[in-house]
């Protein structure tokens, strides 16, 4: 099992909001514990769909230099469940960001139903005692533009996102050495 | 202008949303930290709510002092000094601060802070 | 990878609690990408693992008449630690009132004493039958046994029957 919980985002607003897609699929081992024979996606990862839609919406805010990490989800609830074949929608709106962390509304439908609402609060782990960094430069980078941001992302005033210059520089270093 | 019992209605209201708590809980006298369970991030949660069940502005440390409780000049081996206890009066004349001049520990404030007293703040707030 | 995020029930008090354990291995695959420098287990699993023991107090109570036990809401989960691989969760569930088919939990997971996640969780139960007909009965049946074989892996009948010599109910009573 993969840690991607989202297939790609269709729209990305900076400051604003995101929409991502996750398809449901009974090649996913997971589904087939939960449960087997009736497969429903697990709730916990429709949280986590929508808190990485939300968290790398708040994540470019501050072009990726900040590490985000959930903190606390203020309530969930849930209204149906996602099948296989089905897609999951998820939509984060950003209500608040500063230099400390992010509040986000997110919502996840499944065939137009709504499936999930709930609050996700983010906090930007301290640079000063956390010193243990998450990702090398490229392997973030290249998470990062797989799941579309920067072809679909704009920012309010309708401009495309500019690629922040520390992934420019890890993605030409890493070119650079394929000789591409 | 809200009464005051619309204003502990929807402090109420935020609280148990936040906190996870029951209405049945969160009493006037009810602390939040001691009695409802409320931590750092919490606060964040509560302010969020406030702000948008009133439609007020509430800035950074205005109605949880941490910038005050986390300051030298203002709190010295985790005891508030007086300068520390004229400035938490000073930021929040909403709240019944005469409890730490008998006990000025700092983590006993934070643990002292009341329903009722937010809903005094508020209360300042939409006035 | 299998989705089972708890190993082992340690403690079931009916009509009051359960308490389980979740053991972090490096080898669970998501932990390369969670992350490649600094594995932690994620947030949503530690709320998994909390749901899943609360799932597993549910099917014993009901007896393992449903199949399906999912989570319906999720108040107030917070996180306080990471926990990383080497480390053990011990979640402790406590029933704090049930409506039906709609029971409310008080979780918590801990990490050597510490608190690293708390919330308040319900949960619902059902066969999909109920909802989508009697195509779905026999998916039901196959489901309840497969949820049956793994109870008793991580529950095994001897530490069943040895809470109930102690004096605890147990879910002894389930063996089939």
């Amino acid at each position: 099992m993969r840690w991607f919980w989202i297939d790609r985002f269709t729209e990305f607003v900076r400051g604003e909001h995101a929409v991502a897609v996750k398809c449901v699929s009974l090649s996913e081992d997971f589904l087939h514990d939960h449960f087997p024979g009736v497969g429903v996606f697990p709730n916990s990862l429709v949280v986590e769909g929508m808190a990485q839609t939300g968290g790398l919406l708040a994540g470019q805010y501050y072009d990726f230099k900040e590490r985000v990490v959930l903190a606390k989800v203020s309530k969930a609830q849930f209204y149906c469940s996602a099948e296989p074949g089905q897609t999951l929608v998820y939509r984060a709106v950003l209500d608040q960001i500063d230099p400390t962390g992010a509040i986000t509304t997110c919502t996840a439908h499944v065939q137009d139903r709504l499936q999930c609402e709930a609050q996700i609060f983010f906090a930007h782990i301290d640079r000063d005692t956390a010193h243990r960094p998450l990702f090398t430069p490229h392997e973030f980078a290249t998470t990062v533009r797989s799941l579309r941001i920067f072809e679909v992302g704009r920012t309010p005033e309708g401009e495309p996102l500019t690629t922040p210059d520390h992934f420019v520089e890890a993605e030409r270093a890493a070119m650079a050495a394929v000789g591409a | 202008m809200p009464t005051q019992e619309e204003i502990f209605e929807k402090v109420q209201a935020a609280l148990c949303d936040a906190l996870a708590v029951d209405e049945e809980e969160v009493t006037p006298d009810a602390t939040l930290v001691g009695d409802l369970g409320a931590e750092s991030i919490d606060f964040l949660d509560i302010v969020f709510k406030l702000e948008k069940s009133f439609d007020i502005k509430i800035p950074r440390g205005e109605l949880f002092p941490e910038d005050i409780l986390t300051d030298g000049e203002f709190v010295e081996d985790g005891k508030i000094n007086e300068k520390g206890l004229a400035k938490l009066r000073e930021r929040m004349p909403f709240a019944n601060l005469d409890a730490i001049e008998e006990n000025p520990n700092v983590q006993d404030f934070a643990n002292n802070l009341t329903v009722q007293d937010m809903c005094n703040y508020v209360a300042t707030k939409v006035a | 990878m299998r989705f089972l995020l708890i190993d082992r029930i340690v403690d079931y008090q009916a009509g009051e609690s359960i308490r389980a354990i979740k053991s972090l291995s490096l080898a669970e695959d998501y932990l390369q990408d969670h992350f490649p420098l600094f594995p932690v287990m994620p947030g949503v699993l530690m709320l998994e693992s909390m749901t899943q023991t609360c799932a597993w107090y549910m099917r014993m109570a009901e007896e393992f008449a449903y199949s399906m036990v999912t989570l319906d809401e999720a108040r107030n989960v917070k996180y306080a630690n990471f926990v990383e691989p080497g480390q053990s969760l011990i979640v402790e569930a406590v029933l704090q009132k049930q409506e039906g088919r709609l029971y409310t939990f008080k979780a918590q997971g801990l990490v050597d004493d510490k608190v690293s996640v708390s919330a308040r969780l319900r949960l619902t139960c059902y066969n999909r039958a109920e909802l989508d007909g009697d195509y779905f009965a026999p998916l039901d049946a196959y489901c309840k046994q497969e949820m049956l074989q793994i109870f008793n892996l991580i529950y095994p009948p001897a530490a069943r029957n040895q809470a109930a010599t102690n004096g605890q109910a147990a879910g002894g009573q389930l063996l089939r």
